[in-house]
């Protein structure tokens, strides 16, 4: 058993281990993640779960080597991020689409970025804006186009280099509940298809559970991992599994382990301010 | 088609409504102020011949006219140097300006260093330093561009830098993510989110070169459209001078309507 996990870990595509994060302000430090250690095989999906507050986009953003480590390390297939890689594909919050191209331009930003030819992945755009309906809507402006639609583009963009690794920080958050869950749909669709190593920030348990392979909870303050869940169900996930039991009790355990983790952070916060006193 | 398809083909349709009643009222807005400006035209001439007035003092548009038509050729030749020199005047500002914008936004040292001096210099009512230009510069040309450049200058330098620091922070999070080089980010984000107000910092621009040309030609008194209006009002010839000013407003709108035209053929781009 013990053997097999220290496999297991020695050929985890991503690596965190004993990450510390400490934003350093001049009214005084703040520890925001605590040693976080999460092994990610390849092409799994796993969740990053917690309240707002408790560090999972300072981890996201420190994957995306747009944050700096304070300790620990990161590692994404045996290197060690310190900078942003060309091989990570980040969604984020909102569509952040340039307002004067064209859905497609947009998703063939990082290919002109990159220097790399432009008509050699037009079609690979054009394929991927296609699977997320968006093929006659290609030549359209953000300005033409729905927040739903907009994501999709950047969903496209984060893709079009394809990226060994996806990171997702809420992406769908800004959504009404409708688009979300078509988004949702849509994503595990596009994923199954290519099935990169995903890392998806949310708050929503249910959207975790729907769409990961694995739950990670972070919790409490300083944040670290308050609990890890696989989640079984087989791929295609149907829309309907969210009515299923199995899918509810999962819920249920997190939504536990959530609350503990606030409970306990909150009696820590009150024992600390008794002690100053 | 799907659902969302033609929600956005309805959108688009809805836009070019808009435009359409754009249209309409940009018509209107053209039309109107031609016809109030015919009104006073008319009244102005009406008001002369009734009052006998001295055409010394106030000439009638009719004779101004026919004053513009009579010194068309002076007219012309003297305009030719007032526009060559207002574009050259023009053109400095917006290579000098652009690059000091530039310079202010990129480098911590030279924007703490320069641009409270920036500020301060703006301060200087310019008109009053054209006579240190002809000192410097002699009466020639150099003159001239240099009192335009020292006036068009400074709304450049202010439209570049508060434009590059217009660009949408996310997108250049985004850009970061993507490892873009500075140069990249430069070109494909911070300039063309900067256009709108480099070209609203152009348009007026544009206007204070031709101010400043105009002044440089009244210090120096060699050539130009200034000189003629000074030349021909100290003879108390004044629908010559008015056929000058004629002349002047048809080249700085020329002028202005040339940015304009080229701020609407590069917005269809860049535009959102």
């Amino acid at each position: 058993m013990a053997a097999s996990e220290i496999t297991a870990a020695a050929e985890g595509f991503v690596r965190i281990s004993g990450l510390g994060k400490v934003f350093r302000r001049e009214e005084g430090s703040v520890q925001v993640l605590r040693n976080v250690s999460i092994t990610v095989p390849n092409r799994q999906f796993i969740s990053i779960l917690g309240a707002s507050g408790c560090g999972k986009t300072t981890l996201l953003m420190m994957l995306a080597g747009l944050e700096s480590i304070t300790s620990g390390t990161i590692e994404i297939a045996r290197q060690s991020v310190t900078k942003p890689r060309r091989d990570v594909g980040i969604i984020f919050q909102d569509p952040t689409l340039l307002p004067w191209k064209t859905a497609l331009e947009n998703v063939l930003f990082p290919i002109e970025i990159f220097g790399l030819p432009l008509a050699e992945y037009r079609p690979r755009a054009q394929a991927l804006l296609e699977l997320v309906a968006l093929g006659e809507a290609m030549h359209m402006r953000p300005r033409q186009l729905s927040g739903g639609m907009r994501q999709r583009v950047a969903i496209c963009r984060a893709l079009i280099h394809t990226p060994a690794v996806l990171l997702m920080d809420e992406p769908f958050s800004a959504l009404d509940a409708i688009t979300r869950d078509e988004l949702n749909l849509m994503l595990i669709d596009v994923w199954e298809r290519y099935h990169q190593t995903a890392f998806f920030v949310t708050h929503s348990i249910r959207e975790a559970v729907f769409l990961s392979d694995r739950v990670v909870v972070l919790g409490g303050a300083p944040g670290h991992v308050v609990a890890d869940v696989t989640i079984p169900f087989e791929r295609p996930r149907a829309p309907t599994l969210g009515e299923t039991l199995a899918f509810n009790r999962i819920c249920g355990e997190l939504r536990t382990a959530i609350a503990e983790s606030t409970a306990t952070s909150r009696r820590d916060h009150t024992a600390a301010m008794r002690a100053q006193a | 088609m799907s659902d969302e398809l033609l929600v956005a083909e309805i959108h688009a349709a809805s836009v070019r409504r808009e435009q359409r009643s754009m249209l309409a009222r940009t018509a209107r807005k053209t039309i109107l102020p031609v016809i109030a400006a015919a009104i006073v035209v008319v009244a102005w001439e009406i008001a002369v011949d009734a009052s006998g007035i001295k055409p010394a003092v106030l000439p009638a548009p009719s004779s101004v006219l026919s004053a513009t038509f009579a010194n068309r050729d002076i007219l012309i030749a003297n305009a030719l140097p007032t526009t060559l020199e207002t574009i050259a005047g023009f053109i400095l500002s917006l290579s000098l300006g652009g690059l000091l914008g530039v310079l202010l936004t990129y480098f911590a040292l030279v924007r703490d260093a320069l641009y409270p001096n920036v500020i301060l210099f703006q301060l200087i009512p310019k008109v009053a330093v054209a006579p240190l230009f002809m000192l410097w510069l002699g009466i020639g040309w150099e003159s001239r561009v240099a009192m335009a450049l020292f006036i068009a200058f400074f709304p450049i330098v202010i439209s570049t830098v508060s434009g590059l620091q217009a660009a949408d922070p996310a997108i250049l999070r985004l850009c970061e993510s993507l490892a873009a080089s500075r140069w990249q980010v430069f070109f494909k984000v911070r300039l063309p989110y900067s256009l709108p107000f480099l070209f609203n910092g152009m348009k007026i621009s544009m206007t204070l070169a031709i101010i400043g040309v105009i002044v440089g030609e009244f210090i120096t008194s060699q050539q130009g459209l200034g000189y003629i209006i000074l030349f021909a009002g100290s003879r108390l010839e004044t629908a010559t001078v008015m056929a000058a000013l004629l002349v002047l407003c048809t080249v700085g709108l020329a002028l202005y309507g040339l940015v304009g035209l080229v701020e609407r053929i590069v917005m269809t781009k860049f535009g959102h």
